[in-house]
């Protein structure tokens, strides 16, 4: 009697050291979230060739790249003007002439403004806007009723950044 | 020390002071130094190499192909009777008949030749920045901008003049020539540099696809929002901004260039360019657009870049043809600006002078006329005139002669900064070729 008890006891006592002690541990799981990195405005230092200016410019406007003959010919016009900031300019408006610049319609871009702004910055210049800089943008465009993404995506295309890689 | 950080301040604070008040409207610094002596300059780079011996000496085939026919075939700029036989510089079939003369009068007759100067290269581009710059700066290569200021940005900087008062008109974009309007001097550069056209290329019918159809937008309600977006997008950038090469155009002068490049693009569809009475040469036409800039602008400082000649490289058929031509181009500036230019006649001094000459010898090639062509390597290629008139130039006069060179090509810049005004400015800079002289302390 007194054997079985020692005997149940001790079985008892292993019975649970063993299953707290077998017990199989959790392996941690790591995930990463998905994230688009851009560069800052910091990285960029080179400036872009009149031809690559054009070339990235007509793909963000048009979702759609100028042919090799154009790009040629447009450099060309460019050379042949010295004001180029002038030049860029009158392209630009040529280019927003032409009907098939790709971007939201007046109200679509009022209705969410934070997107807007955001999809601009990353269209144009590759890279997100800084809490001021979205700020400063809503303000502009909710204060001011004439603008519209045209008026904007121009200031973007004809910034000094936008030449900038 | 107190002592003395207190006199560096104060001698801070009074330079400050005497300083300040220089600080125009205008944004340059200190007001003009010199009178002018009229307020518009037409400057002709007469280049492309040409040879002494068929412009000023006029032998026309005399010496170049040894056949006995001299001639003046520059009769717009030139005093003396043109070749009578072995015509082809003319139009039509074979170039025989001669381009009629625009001018009533010679410019030479009208004003002053310096009919031996010295180039201070005997290559295109170094010669075309001795005409602007006032040196030849021998460490600059091509395909880079002028390495000493060019005269456009001392007028800019110390004249005081605006970006549309200084326009250099270029024939064409190739050899450096795009580059010309500025240098790269730390002290000048694109802020004070002149604005361009190669309205050959700016104005033809594929430009006229990419700039011709701008969309017009309201100033006020778009355009100013527009800059604002702009200028708040540089300000997060402005320390990667400073090399862009912006010619510092006000607004309203972007405007107005623009309104101009619609308006050329109309009178190019029109055919209503004041292109000279015969147009068939890239530099004619470039001297149509010239004036067109000159009505239009009425700019203190225009240059003018010519360089058809150079086909004198294979072609002496086709060299004689643009020398003509040439001639004619000038002929009808001058006729234009005091015909058609009111604000301009009489109160503006034409020079011309080439950026060099070509060598005496020949090179081996012939051309369809079995003529013999010319570089420019040699001695001879050093050869060259100048010509001014204008008002205070004085008339009917030459200076210098074969065997006795007078001035180098250089002189032509430091004359046209006489001419506006900052002659002081430029002679200060340092920057000259030796010897450089104003033409009219050679008078």
């Amino acid at each position: 009697m007194q054997v079985s008890k020692i005997i149940s006891s001790v079985a008892i006592v292993l019975f649970i050291a063993l299953s707290v002690s077998c017990k199989k541990k959790e392996e941690p799981l790591f995930i990463l979230n998905n994230v688009e990195l851009y560069p800052n405005s910091a990285a960029k230092t080179r400036v872009k060739s009149d031809e690559q200016w054009v070339a990235i410019l007509h793909t963000n406007l048009f979702q759609s790249a100028l042919s090799s003959n154009e790009l040629f010919q447009i450099g060309e016009c460019i050379a042949s003007i010295g004001d180029k900031e002038l030049v860029r300019e009158i392209i630009i408006s040529n280019f927003m002439n032409d009907g098939g610049v790709v971007m939201p319609t007046d109200e679509e871009m009022r209705a969410d403004l934070p997107t807007f702004i955001t999809d601009t910055y990353t269209r144009f210049l590759v890279r997100y806007p800084s809490v001021s800089e979205e700020t400063w943008y809503t303000n502009y465009i909710e204060t001011n009723p004439y603008i519209t993404p045209e008026l904007v995506y121009f200031s973007f295309a004809l910034s000094n950044e936008y030449l900038y890689y | 020390m107190k002592r003395r950080e207190f006199i560096r301040k104060t001698g801070l604070t009074a330079g400050a002071a005497l300083v300040a008040p220089y600080i125009l409207p205008s944004g340059r610094l200190f007001a003009q130094t010199g009178s002018q002596i009229a307020p518009h300059v037409v400057m002709v780079m007469f280049a492309g190499g040409v040879r002494q011996q068929e412009s000023v000496l006029q032998r026309y085939v005399e010496d170049s192909q040894n056949e006995p026919y001299p001639g003046n075939i520059m009769y717009n700029m030139l005093d003396g009777e043109a070749p009578t036989q072995k015509i082809v510089y003319g139009t039509g079939a074979g170039g025989i008949n001669p381009i009629p003369q625009i001018l009533n009068s010679s410019l030479q007759s009208q004003g002053t030749l310096f009919s031996e100067v010295t180039a201070l290269s005997r290559g295109h581009y170094g010669g075309l920045n001795s005409l602007l710059q006032g040196s030849n700066a021998i460490t600059q290569g091509l395909r880079q901008k002028p390495v000493n200021p060019t005269i456009f940005e001392f007028l800019r900087r110390h004249g005081g003049y605006s970006a549309t008062d200084a326009w250099f008109i270029g024939n064409g974009i190739n050899n450096s020539v795009p580059l010309l309007n500025y240098s790269i001097d730390p002290g000048y550069g694109a802020s004070y540099g002149a604005n361009f056209f190669a309205p050959n290329i700016t104005f033809d019918g594929v430009c006229e696809n990419f700039l011709g159809d701008a969309r017009v937008y309201h100033p006020e309600n778009e355009l100013d929002p527009i800059y604002q977006m702009k200028y708040f997008l540089d300000n997060n950038f402005d320390n990667y901004a400073s090399g862009l090469g912006n010619l510092g155009n006000t607004e309203d002068e972007k405007q107005q260039i623009k309104e101009f490049m619609t308006l050329m693009y109309d009178k190019t569809g029109n055919g209503t360019i004041a292109h000279p009475p015969i147009s068939d040469s890239e530099d004619l036409r470039t001297v149509g657009y010239t004036c067109e800039v000159l009505k239009h602008f009425k700019p203190a400082m225009t240059v003018v870049n010519l360089d058809n000649v150079d086909a004198c490289h294979s072609n002496f058929t086709e060299y004689t043809a643009s020398l003509h031509r040439a001639d004619h181009a000038v002929g009808h500036l001058w006729d234009y600006i005091q015909n058609e230019i009111p604000e301009m006649a009489d109160n503006t001094i034409i020079i011309a002078t080439p950026e060099c000459g070509r060598n005496l010898e020949p090179n081996g090639i012939l051309d369809a006329n079995d003529w013999r062509s010319f570089d420019h390597s040699d001695e001879n290629a050093l050869r060259v005139f100048t010509m001014m008139a204008g008002p205070t130039i004085p008339q009917n006069l030459t200076i210098g002669g074969e065997g006795n060179p007078i001035g180098f090509t250089s002189d032509s810049m430091l004359t046209a900064a006489e001419i506006l005004g900052v002659k002081n400015n430029v002679l200060n800079a340092g920057t000259l070729a030796p010897g450089t002289l104003s033409l009219f302390d050679r008078l």
